[in-house]
């Protein structure tokens, strides 16, 4: 039998809205110690080194909270906007399966630690074309608004962001699919068992497959700034499931909602959301309901299977747990966590923006990850200074003009660099900003840079990859390229003054890149002009 | 040559430490005695020879080393089985950890051992501490030593019975609703069940977390202090994040007068029906006593306690249900073999491993837990658990500390009670001050005139006044002949003083 045949996703999302909520569980790897016992968090070690009879929920055993995880937790509500909640409680939740060896998680109950927060999500580029231009409302029915390249600012609400601890790891033998059921051997390895997880829910606010990919960088970014975890979502330390469901255009109603899980990177997220939405549409179109239901992503199939119904609803018998006062956080506890907050992506971005008049994908790119951000401003200092000292006296670059080079330095090419120190960084971008390296040296010069501790300036001898600048060393490439390229030099003398481009490059490739582009572009229209 | 129970545990230690005799004289003796006496009672379910061989070998090479020895060298103490040791099996009296070795030692037992007591054995409980007579116990019945046609109470009854028998000087047990307090007035023995919080929790297999407290059973008071010292003198326990600090001198404030203080009395409570003649004709002694050593008496009021069974009996069982839903034989305890899935195997061994006790409650629970009842019974049960804990702050804001009986009846005989709501109404006296969490002890007062059995006072504490609490005790045994004359403590029980354990 025939999958139906599914309409594109713009298509459906013309005709309905999509109503999408994430739940995002994410390990605090930063921490050195399990959520309720002092074993040691740890991903690679071997299975079961790291367990207690507290993790391993032996009879008689006790959990301790871990003061650090509540500070983590702290951090991650304030970055969030949330209402940091002075009293809390932890909640047992029951459910029979060997991945929680007490056969309950200790999780939280009605009220978590950090309530009712917002994140503001920009979304623009193609993922905002995603959204309809007729859809511009937001979850409170507020027209939104956009900007006239079409981005716009989604306030997305947060319900809430509650501490528990996470299971085992288990895995099934012998079964099909890896499944428990049909398995001949079921292995378990503890060491994840009890690792600090704290589970945010957001208001289903989001609209579109894009949104709740960008809504999932951005908080991946905002806790790796914070410092609370790793948020690998190829690990596992970061995990996400989407609820979804569909709703005429201009209906307030909501409609029956699907979960869909396994989504272990941006990509499957967004994927996922979209096979969903599409399949959700088929299924209405063709006048069947929706059921209620957890659904798998396979990727590799690009599509979502049911895993269970809600038919059988659980019953976790929920109650507060015993063996854990409620947590009282004193106004001092909150405040010392909010003197303690890094500067966070978007603050950092208008901050790089604003002092060092960098475009804005520039400084929203650098301010990412908090430790390119770090090397990016030493750079900057490094590179200023060494700037002034040689041009004393002389005009030498503007501020402004070496922090965009650093930073075209650190966007364009470092990524390719992992190990290039900051001062080399400087180092190189002063050659740049001097003339004396061509952007495509620049590269080839990092490379030979990567990984050591050798100074830029006598290397960039060494390889004889300076910049040539002379007038006299040059001007015999000018004479070779003039009296070949005649065609184009007839357009240019035509009025098609942009074929100078061309040129150029023809001058760059016969200096094999070594010549100042600036110049050879001076010598040509000169030569062009006269 | 005199029998090891004529001795207290504090002449054990002087003795020990000033070389009357060795540790090691002494932990054989106790052993003898087990030998000897416990066919009959039944008291313990495992002995532990060569543990309490080796730590008294420990405490004479530390003598003979020249060491200060500590408070409890050399003395016999007995743990109940719901306590983890190293060495030992932990099987809560049940089918269910049957064989189960303890992989770790609890701090309680440890504290007591690090004082230089002698582990003798475990002792035989209700099943995970589900009763009052230790009749639940799926291995065997434990005799009462004053009359064992009789049950020494429970849950923690071997602990009581041990003790009572002087097969040992000290016993720890835990109390989740009386399980201290009703066994040690059962077998005419001291038995104290702290605030909640003193005695860390951790390593005891748990029944009610929000309950369950660990305290010390011995034939005089200042026994119990001695093991209050150790058990606390470290300080709070980083293991058990629901242990406090409270101030560890016990042994010192012992002899502290009664006089000036106040001891509140609850009529209401003296009217309680099922209150023998015997045990109310015993509290108006105590009363005597205590008002001849200058304490004046008052009446207060503890209108919420006639709800206290109620409350309990929802609270305990879903944190019973929770607590045991671990035991699924999937890493540890029973299993059920030859199941073809992980939901039938863990239903099996389950349903087998548990005893009928044990599965009423973890029944009742998960259905007091399910959604739709849990609204209906657990919050109307923690609004009584503040009513409860209210009505003590005002009366304690009157009185010092508030006597009443620890139990309305003395021990009952195997199988007289088999009503489990019956048997639940045992706990009427003592159920309250876990809910409030307040220190307790039961105090014998002598044998009653009807039954000829031990009976038992009493005594009630604001929470962490247990320093304070135990002068009373010690007051009210000074005020008190139990057989051995005003203010000796309760004797070993006549039928097996001096049989073996001579020293």
């Amino acid at each position: 039998m025939g999958e139906p045949k599914l309409r594109p996703l713009a298509d459906v999302l013309r005709d309905w809205e999509a109503v999408i909520g994430l739940e995002v569980h994410t390990e605090l790897t930063s921490l050195r110690t399990k959520m309720f016992c002092n074993c040691r968090l740890s991903h690679d070690d071997a299975p079961n080194t790291n367990v207690c009879p507290v993790c391993l929920g032996l009879p008689g055993a006790l959990p301790v909270p871990n003061r650090e995880a509540i500070r983590a937790i702290v951090m991650a509500g304030l970055a969030c906007g949330c209402q940091i909640q002075r009293r809390s409680m932890f909640y047992r939740k029951h459910y029979f399966y060997p991945d929680m060896a007490k056969n309950f998680q200790t999780t939280q109950g009605p009220v978590a630690f950090c309530m009712h927060g917002r994140l503001d999500l920009e979304v623009s580029g193609e993922g905002a074309a995603e959204r309809p231009a007729r859809a511009d409302a937001d979850a409170r029915g507020e027209a939104l608004a956009r900007s006239a390249d079409g981005s716009y600012v989604v306030p997305v609400r947060i319900l809430r962001i509650h501490m528990e601890e996470d299971a085992a790891k288990m895995v099934h033998a012998g079964g099909e699919e890896g499944r428990i059921d049909g398995a001949t051997e079921s292995f378990l390895d503890y060491n994840r068992c009890g690792t600090p997880l704290i589970e945010l829910v957001t208001e289903p606010d989001l609209r579109t497959p894009e949104e709740a990919r960008l809504f999932m960088e951005k908080l991946r970014r905002t806790f790796r700034t914070l410092g609370i975890s790793d948020c690998s979502l190829e690990s596992g330390s970061m995990r996400c499931d989407g609820n979804v469901s569909l709703r005429r255009r201009g209906s307030r109603e909501l409609g029956t909602k699907t979960e869909v899980k396994n989504l272990n990177s941006f990509k499957s997220l967004h994927d996922a959301l979209a096979f969903e939405i599409r399949r959700q549409a088929s299924l209405l179109e063709g006048g069947d309901p929706v059921r209620q239901e957890t659904r798998h992503w396979e990727p590799s199939r690009r599509r979502t299977i049911a895993m269970r119904g809600k038919e059988t609803a659980d019953d976790y018998r929920l109650f507060p747990d015993p063996d854990l006062a409620p947590f009282d956080l004193s106004d001092e506890f909150v405040e010392s966590v909010r003197s303690l907050m890094p500067e966070l992506p978007d603050a950092k971005r208008d901050r790089l923006q604003r002092q060092y008049g960098l475009k804005l994908h520039d400084a929203a790119q650098l301010a990412d990850d908090p430790d390119v951000s770090a090397r990016f401003e030493e750079a900057v200092a490094l590179a200023t200074e060494g700037e002034k000292r040689s041009a004393s006296g002389s005009a030498g670059a503007s501020a402004r003009g070496v922090a965009a080079t650093v930073a075209n330095v650190f966007v364009n090419l470092l990524p390719a660099f992992g190990a290039v120190t900051s001062a080399q960084a400087a180092g190189v971008s002063l050659l740049l900003v001097r003339d004396e390296l061509t952007f495509a040296q620049a590269r080839e010069l990092l490379a030979a840079l990567d990984g050591t501790d050798r100074d830029p300036e006598v290397a960039v001898d060494r390889l004889g990859l300076r910049q040539v600048s002379d007038v006299e060393a040059l001007d015999p490439v000018v004479n070779e390229v003039l009296t070949r390229c005649t065609e184009q030099v007839a357009q240019y003398r035509d009025g098609n003054v942009k074929v100078i481009g061309y040129l150029v490059g023809q001058c760059m490739r016969a200096s094999s890149g070594s010549g100042n582009p600036k110049l050879f572009r001076k010598m040509l229209a000169e030569r062009l002009d006269s | 040559m005199a029998s090891l129970d004529q001795l207290s545990a504090s002449t054990i230690a002087r003795g020990v430490a000033a070389g009357d005799f060795s540790a090691t004289e002494v932990a054989r003796a106790s052993l003898d005695a087990v030998a000897a006496r416990d066919p009959k009672v039944q008291a313990f379910l495992e002995v532990s020879a060569d543990l309490a061989l080796t730590a008294a070998a420990s405490v004479d090479a530390a003598r003979a080393r020249g060491e200060a020895l500590p408070p409890l060298a050399g003395v016999p103490v007995a743990f109940k089985d719901n306590m983890q040791l190293v060495g030992t099996h932990t099987t809560c009296a049940s089918r269910m950890l049957e064989g189960y070795e303890s992989p770790f030692t609890a701090t309680c037992v440890r504290r007591v051992l690090d004082a230089g007591a002698v582990p003798v054995g475990k002792t035989n409980m209700d099943e995970f501490a589900f009763g009052s007579s230790t009749e639940s116990s799926a291995f065997h019945p434990t005799a009462n030593p004053w009359d064992t046609s009789r049950v020494p109470g429970g849950s923690s009854g071997g602990s009581a019975a041990a003790v009572a028998s002087g097969q040992v000087a000290l016993a720890l047990g835990s109390d989740t609703g009386g399980s201290i307090r009703q066994p040690a007035s059962f077998c005419g023995v001291v038995g104290l069940k702290p605030s909640y919080g003193v005695v860390s929790r951790y390593g005891v297999v748990a029944f009610g977390s929000s309950l369950d407290q660990v305290g010390p059973f011995g034939r005089r008071v200042e026994d119990v202090a001695l093991a209050m010292d150790a058990l606390t003198c470290a300080g709070r326990d980083p293991y058990d994040a629901t242990s406090q600090d409270c101030e560890p001198d016990f042994r010192a404030h012992l002899d502290d007068p009664v006089e000036g203080l106040t001891v509140g009395v609850v009529p209401e409570l003296m009217a309680t029906p099922g209150l023998t003649d015997e045990v109310r004709a015993g509290i108006a002694l105590a009363r005597a006593a205590l008002e001849s050593q200058g304490a004046r008496v008052v009446e207060v009021e503890l209108p919420s306690i006639a709800s206290a069974i109620a409350a309990y009996y929802v609270i305990a069982p879903c944190e019973a249900f929770s607590n045991l839903a671990r035991f699924d034989g999937v890493r540890y305890g029973r299993q059920q073999d030859g199941c073809s899935s992980l939901a039938r195997q863990t239903a099996l061994s389950r349903a087998r491993g548990f005893g009928q006790e044990a599965k009423r409650r973890q029944l009742l629970g998960a259905y007091l837990l399910s959604s739709g009842t849990y609204d209906k019974y657990y919050y109307p049960a923690q609004q009584v658990r503040t009513l409860i804990t209210r009505d003590y702050a005002r009366a304690f804001a009157r009185c010092d500390a508030i006597l009443m009986p620890a139990s309305p009846r003395t021990a009952f005989r195997f199988g007289e009670v088999s009503d489990p709501t019956q048997m639940y109404a045992a706990d009427a006296f003592t159920i309250s001050s876990n809910i409030a969490g307040n220190g307790s002890v039961s105090v014998p007062l002598g044998l009653g005139a009807d039954s000829g059995m031990p009976v038992s006072a009493q005594l009630q504490g604001p929470a962490f006044g247990d320093c304070r609490l135990l002068a009373f005790a010690r007051a009210l045994e000074r005020g008190v002949d139990c057989g051995l004359g005003l203010g000796k403590g309760a004797p070993v029980a006549p039928a097996f003083a001096g049989k073996g354990g001579d020293l």
